[in-house]
């Protein structure tokens, strides 16, 4: 059984962003138009207002921006203390996660972070959850 | 994208309207209850309008003013509706939002000749509700809250300010114990106001041991949920003369807001929102004719003590990543060069959502306020940054 998480937002765009994430593929949109990539998933491009796009596969790469550790338990499926992160993706957009294989001392502002998968699961249904952790040696 | 201020149009509202009433609950015994302990959460005694009517009396009785005398209406956290059928109203116009949206959105009414007396009227019933700001009872609020980040364990307004403050330090070296000196000034205003619902002082001391909630900011980082409303009367310049108390007048507003990538942090992180606060005080300085310079008494909304940096440095008070510094050494404080957030605030007052701080600044310029007066007070400037949603107004003492 995955492991259960707090319920995802859920919308015809975000179905099909997690939908990609059952074969643990980390997908943004990327306007056919202009290029730009969007997050979170939605309609249409902020930049040209055009509706055509391509779920691009992401490199999953990206540099660490913030922080913070709740030390206050909000979720049961995370007692504090819990870190979560705000990455800087390698294609543009800002990404939150929280950080694997490392203990959260070990942040550094500009510090290069990879992609790693997670099972999950809501009312949804069974997904992967794209987190980060430090690049393989 | 080029923003024109069309300070040709703006310039001419000045001083047009005026706040003529101001009226707030007993946010301090409210909070404390009948036994002086604190009321507890989800202990319903009071809902939204019971408080926002009290308020809204009060106003009246301040302002001199009948309601029959009121031909507009804004509501916040209310149904204009019900609101405006409890308190028999068939309002000409009416409005709604935050407490700068509603001070702008009424002048306008007023000057286009839609009414000429308003009624702005705020209730919150949040601590007798137990309304929740993060966590797993929040399931609402779309893709732009941080319920996005649930998933992930991201939760909370307060984790959303923590993920900017920990970018200040990272970027600036700005410490938590600069950071710390915003809300020990702030309770140290609060223990001048008998309203306020903290009367306890906290030392810098106090501030550092206590926990951590989303760390980097802690406890007294965080604004309180208390109950309260606030009703404010505003009114027609020419009219505001025969009102009990000499009218404050609304003197320069701005507006922007900051949207583009909000759900992804980046005017947050990347931006501390100065954007938009670059383009509010190129609208509100010269509307006001006013600069930095002259503001007597500041005001910010703070839901957490980081907002306070991150208006100080996009307002042009100091440079971007001195705001740490700045607030040392008593400059915020009454008797310091710029007295912010006088009344407590939200982090010591009372947490009214923006609503609060306009009836301490017009009472600053009216004056008598006793210890926590700030001498010679004549202009006064409400900052409102709300997740880059960003509003000023300008307010000086009326003849």
């Amino acid at each position: 059984m995955a492991t259960p998480r707090p319920i995802r937002f859920m919308d015809p765009y975000a179905e099909q962003f997690w939908a990609h994430t059952q074969n643990r593929e980390f997908r943004m949109q990327q306007c056919s138009e202009c290029g730009k990539f969007r997050w979170p998933p939605g309609p249409t491009c902020d930049q040209c207002l055009s509706d055509e796009f391509d779920w691009t596969l992401m490199a999953g790469r990206g540099k660490v921006l913030s922080w913070t550790t709740f030390h206050r338990s909000y979720f049961p499926e995370y007692p504090a203390p819990h870190t979560v992160m705000v990455l800087e993706l390698n294609e543009g957009p800002l990404f939150v996660a929280y950080p694997v294989r490392m203990v959260p001392e070990d942040l550094r502002e500009g510090l290069e972070l990879s992609l790693s998968w997670t099972d999950g699961q809501d009312e949804f249904g069974e997904y992967n959850l794209p987190v980060f952790g430090p690049l393989a040696e | 994208m080029a923003v024109i201020f069309d300070q040709a149009r703006l310039a001419p509202l000045k001083n047009t309207v005026a706040v003529v009433g101001v009226g707030e609950t007993d946010y301090g015994s409210d909070y404390r209850g009948a036994g002086g302990k604190a009321v507890a959460k989800g202990e319903a005694r009071y809902d939204s309008y019971t408080l926002a009517s009290r308020a809204l009396k009060r106003a009246l009785d301040d302002a001199g003013l009948k309601k029959d005398d009121i031909d507009g209406l804004c509501v916040a956290n209310l149904s204009s509706e019900r609101a405006s059928e409890l308190w028999g109203m068939n309002p000409r116009w009416s409005g709604g939002g935050d407490a700068a949206q509603s001070i702008i959105d009424a002048t306008m009414a007023i000057n286009s000749g839609l009414c000429t007396t308003v009624a702005l009227v705020y209730g919150n019933a949040q601590r007798s509700m137990d309304t929740a700001y993060g966590g797993s009872r929040v399931t609402g609020g779309g893709i732009t809250s941080y319920f996005y980040y649930a998933p992930w364990g991201l939760t909370s307004q307060g984790a959303l300010y923590a993920l900017l403050f920990q970018r200040h330090k990272l970027l600036y070296g700005t410490t938590e114990e600069q950071l710390g000196a915003i809300p020990v000034a702030f309770r140290k205003h609060a223990c001048m106001n008998p309203n306020a619902v903290m009367q306890k002082p906290l030392t810098i001391d106090d501030y550092l041991n206590a926990r951590y909630v989303a760390e980097p900011l802690r406890l007294f980082d965080y604004c309180l949920i208390n109950d309260g409303g606030v009703a404010i009367i505003l009114r027609r310049a020419d009219m505001a003369k025969d009102c009990r108390h000499p009218p404050v007048m609304v003197s320069g507003f701005g507006w922007s807001e900051q949207n583009v990538d909000a759900t992804q942090l980046r005017p947050r992180l990347k931006d501390f929102y100065h954007t938009a606060h670059h383009d509010v005080a190129a609208q509100v300085y010269p509307m006001a004719g006013v600069t930095q310079k002259d503001i007597d008494v500041f005001a910010t909304y703070d839901s957490f003590s980081v907002h306070l940096l991150a208006s100080l440095e996009g307002f042009g008070f100091c440079k971007e990543g001195e705001g740490g510094a700045f607030v040392q050494n008593g400059r915020i404080e009454v008797g310091g060069e710029l007295p912010c957030n006088t009344s407590g605030g939200m982090l010591s007052e009372s947490y009214m959502q923006s609503w609060n701080h306009q009836p301490e600044l017009v009472r600053q310029l009216r004056g008598g306020l006793g210890q926590r007066q700030v001498q010679g007070a004549e202009v006064a400037q409400y900052v409102h940054d709300v997740a880059g949603k960003c509003k000023s107004i300008i307010y000086t003492k009326g003849g």
